[in-house]
This record gives C-alpha cells, sequence and structure tokens, in this order.
C-alpha cells in the first residue's frame, strides 16, 4: 500500500501546496478558494474525499506540505473516514505536517463524545486542532488565515521555525478532566 | 334542484381560500369580463357569494373541475390485454360507451367527461346511493389519456372501484384492469415519470467529456484528487435517475419479506421465518435526493436495481422477497 511521503519530492519554487481532506466535500470547496487568494507565495490546493489517492496522480502532484482532515462533527461517518485515511501517511507527516480541522462544534446535535475522540486523536497524534466555522464568509477566511499561518511554516518559509517546533506550541492538548462526565 | 345548486356553490365558494379565489373564478371562465372586473374581491366571502349567485343564476352546476390539482393522493392503473381494435378509440367512443356502461351500473350518480389540451381526458364522477343525490363534494378524477394503458385516479371510494373498472375496460376495449403500484401528489409527475416524459441519460461506452457547467471555472491552483471517480459516480447516478428537472415523487415504500441477514446477529439471523418490514423514504422530490445521494457517494454506485428500478418500472410501491429471479409484477429479488 503506497503511502505519501513528505520528502519523497523536490519542493516548488516559492510554492507551498495543501491537501484537503474531507469526507463531505463541502467546505474544501470554499476553504481552497480562500486558500489561493494568498499573495506572498503560490498556494496549491488539492482536494480530496479520503486516502488513498488515486496513483495516476502520483507524479502530477506536487509534494504535499500540509494535510488537512476537515471532520464534520456533525457526521459519525466524517469522523471515521479521516481516522481511516490516517494510516497512508508516512510517519513524517507526523512532525507538524498534519492538521485536524473541526466543522460545526456549536451545534446541538453533536453528541459531547464525538468531540473528545476528535480530541484524543489529535492530541495522540501531537497535530493542532482548529475550530471552523463554514457558514459565513468570515468564518471561511478566518479558518483560511489560521490555515496558511501553519501552512507557511510547514513548506519552511518562516525562519527559523521548522513544523515541529510549531506543533510543539500549536498541538492539541487534553483538558484533564475530560474523563470526567459533561454537565450535559 | 336551484337551491341545491345554490347551496353547492356556496359551499364550493366557502373551500377555496380567499387568496386562490380570484385566479379560480377567471380559470373557471363561465363568467363574462364585465362581471368578472364587477366581483370586488375586498368583500368578506359571504358577500362575494351572495354577488356570484346573482350572477350566474342559470348554470350554477357547472363545476370547477380542477380547483386543486395538488392536493389528494393520484393513484395509477394500467389496462390489460388491449383488444384488436384498442389502439383505434377516440374520444366520442369512449365517452359513449364509459356513460353507458357506468350508468347501466350505478343509478344516482353525475358523470362529467371533458379533454384538455393536453390529450387527457378527465372524467369527473359525483355518487350517490339510491336515497340521495350525487355528492359533489366528494367527487372520484379519473385521468385517461386515450391510446395508452394508463389510468390515474383520485378519491375512489371503494364501492366505485370494481365498477369503475369495468366501465374502463370495456369503454377502453381492453380485457383487464390492474393496480399499477405508482402513487404521488402531483398528476403530471406520475404521468411523467410512467411515460418517460423526462431527461435520461442513455448508457454510453465511453464517457462524454465532463460537462463545464456544473464545475464553475475553477482556479488552475485548485486541484481534485479524485475528479474522475466523482465523474464517473455523477454519471452512473444521471444514467439510473435521468437529467435536469425530475418529475416529483413524494415517497417510495418497500414491502420486505426477507430472511433476516446480518453476520454480527445470530440469534435473528438463525430463525427460520422470514422478517417482515416496511421502509418507506419520503421527501419533497425523492428522485432528486435519489440522484444526489449516488452522486455523492452515500448510496453506492452503480445504483442498487432496488433503488434504479423506480425510474425504470415507474412504481414507487414494490414487494422484495427471497425468491429466485423471476419477473412477477408483485415480487423483486433482494440484492445480496
Amino acid at each position: 500500500m503506497s503511502r505519501l511521503n513528505p520528502f519523497a519530492k523536490l519542493p516548488g519554487l516559492n510554492t507551498a501546496s495543501v491537501l484537503l481532506v474531507e469526507s463531505e466535500e463541502h467546505f474544501q470547496q470554499s476553504l481552497a478558494e480562500a486558500l489561493v487568494e494568498e499573495t506572498s507565495v503560490t498556494v496549491n490546493v488539492r482536494l480530496a474525499k479520503s486516502f488513498p489517492l488515486p496513483i495516476e496522480n502520483d507524479e502530477s502532484r506536487p509534494r504535499i506540505d500540509l494535510v488537512v482532515f476537515i471532520i464534520n462533527l456533525t457526521s459519525e461517518l466524517s469522523f471515521q473516514s479521516a481516522e481511516a485515511s490516517l494510516k497512508y501517511l508516512e510517519p513524517g507527516y507526523f512532525l507538524g505536517k498534519v492538521c485536524f480541522m473541526v466543522t460545526n462544534a456549536r451545534s446541538s446535535s453533536v453528541p459531547a463524545e464525538r468531540l473528545d475522540a476528535v480530541r484524543r486523536l489529535a492530541a495522540s497524534l501531537h497535530c493542532p486542532l482548529l475550530f471552523a466555522e463554514e457558514q459565513t464568509p468570515e468564518g471561511v477566511t478566518n479558518a483560511a488565515e489560521r490555515l496558511l499561518t501553519i501552512l507557511k511554516a510547514a513548506a519552511g518559509f518562516v525562519p527559523f521555525t521548522t513544523p515541529l517546533y510549531l506543533s510543539n506550541l500549536t498541538r492539541c492538548t487534553l483538558p484533564p478532566d475530560i474523563d470526567q462526565p459533561s454537565f450535559d | 334542484m336551484y337551491d341545491t345548486s345554490k347551496l353547492l356553490l356556496q359551499r364550493l365558494v366557502r373551500r377555496i381560500p380567499t387568496q386562490m379565489l380570484k385566479a379560480t373564478l377567471d380559470k373557471w371562465g363561465r363568467l363574462t369580463v364585465e362581471q368578472r372586473q364587477a366581483m370586488d374581491f375586498t368583500q368578506s366571502k359571504w358577500a362575494l357569494t351572495q354577488k356570484l349567485l346573482s350572477v350566474c343564476e342559470v348554470h350554477a352546476l357547472s363545476v370547477i373541475m380542477n380547483d386543486n390539482p395538488n392536493q389528494g393522493m393520484w393513484y395509477t392503473f394500467q389496462l390489460l390485454e388491449p383488444e384488436n381494435d384498442a389502439q383505434s378509440v377516440e374520444l366520442t367512443q369512449f365517452k359513449q360507451q364509459f356513460k353507458c356502461h357506468l350508468s347501466e351500473l350505478l343509478r344516482q350518480m353525475s358523470v362529467k367527461i371533458k379533454k384538455h389540451t393536453d390529450e387527457a381526458v378527465w372524467i369527473r364522477i359525483a355518487l350517490g346511493s339510491s336515497f340521495s343525490k350525487p355528492n359533489h363534494l366528494k367527487p372520484t378524477y379519473v385521468v385517461h389519456y386515450l391510446q395508452t394503458p394508463y389510468v390515474f385516479v383520485r378519491n375512489l371510494t371503494s364501492k366505485l372501484k370494481p365498477l369503475l373498472s369495468q366501465a374502463l375496460t370495456l369503454a377502453t376495449r381492453h380485457q383487464g384492469v390492474k393496480e399499477a403500484n405508482l402513487s404521488g401528489r402531483n398528476l403530471t409527475s406520475i404521468r411523467d415519470l410512467l411515460m418517460r416524459q423526462y431527461q435520461q441519460v442513455f448508457p454510453t461506452k465511453y464517457h462524454s467529456p465532463p460537462e463545464e457547467e456544473d464545475q464553475p471555472v475553477l482556479n488552475q491552483h485548485i486541484e481534485k484528487e479524485q475528479g474522475g471517480v466523482a465523474a464517473h459516480r455523477r454519471h452512473m447516478a444521471h444514467q439510473a435517475f435521468g437529467d435536469g428537472m425530475l418529475p416529483q415523487l413524494q415517497s417510495a415504500v418497500y414491502m420486505l419479506d426477507t430472511k433476516f441477514r446480518d453476520p454480527n446477529n445470530r440469534t435473528m439471523t438463525e430463525r427460520e421465518e422470514t422478517f417482515k418490514c416496511v421502509v418507506k423514504f419520503s421527501s419533497i422530490n425523492l428522485l432528486e435526493s435519489l440522484r444526489s445521494c449516488a452522486s455523492s457517494g452515500i448510496a453506492s454506485a452503480p445504483v442498487t436495481p432496488l433503488l434504479s428500478s423506480i425510474p425504470l418500472k415507474g412504481r414507487n410501491y414494490f414487494v422484495v422477497t427471497d425468491n429466485t429471479p423471476g419477473p412477477s409484477s408483485q415480487g423483486h429479488q433482494t440484492q445480496n
């Protein structure tokens, strides 16, 4: 089974590539459009539904600097699909080149266990966990800005900062009372 | 006689919602232009009714044929075994035969037959019992397209059903009629579904290049990894259900009478008897939702025959049993 390798290819000049993985294929489109508006670097966005990626694209695919898993908290399938996709990434990605983005966290239909499960997953992999609001354009631009900050570090555009260093600062940590029952 | 028709008109006008009253009266077409303009629609309904009654004294019984075409459920029947001259049945012959047969069977009834511009023959039947006049407030509507074997019925009572079947088969020169297992609220939709009058996609060996109109011009920096797979899924979904606007169906019902199969549940699987259950899908536009389920990957592609036979066979009521493959009008093999 072929895994995605972070260091197998040469990077492009002044280019950063990000792969957005989302089971619903809904938010990734608007997020991609907000990401490519960045002017200081050329941002290439690849969209996928899940892993494994089609092997026909292996040749033409640029070096992926950051893999973002977009999880819709209202759907269990979304979380399971993201979890199942993790095994198709080389371990090198988990040194700061993977990020989790969660949508619909404020929705009342979300069971608390699911957010806890996502937190545990992100914490165990030492990855940052971002919360995004996908329904308004401001929410989308906000999410894109935060993602760009991580992307620039992951692609090596920030001097004296490696992705591993940044992920140490931004990674998800579990609150100490995560195992205790919540109020509702 | 005159008073009952006045009463009937009063009740009819009362049933029509006030906003639709003007439109309905225009559609009715019985009032002349001056009379229509003289009607003051800002008055209360009671005042309006009185005005209306005074205006149309003579023909108060010419009832409003389709005041609410989208209310109530339409059921489909199919005529079977046409005789040799079934194809040559035309309107006057049909009208005469139908009225003649039905009046032989029923005493108190009122039948009106009218042909609309789209070749549909509308029949309005109001039944009464041996003691009472025909009840015009609960009429049965029958729509038939001549030379096709399909009949659409709304508001059929169990008393009228065998008599109507008999009259229809004789008048259209067939030998039988059966239920076609298709029902819906919207007559044009079920008609379009049955007669395949919606845009269809025929299976091709070589797919056409992906249409540009549904993918907005993507930024050259954005690229889809699994675009080919998505396009393939979309093509299969459109092949199963059709392109463009789809006829509106409200529900699909599957009556299952099969053995329970689940590798994780041994107790239920080991039972000898079949597991009976009913699965019902309902939506504002069922075919549209099934098509988007298939093209987004929620339903597996190629589309399972259980779902694709809704548009293919024009039915939305299925009985699914464990029989070996052998097509019967009610049975349908389960997908293992």
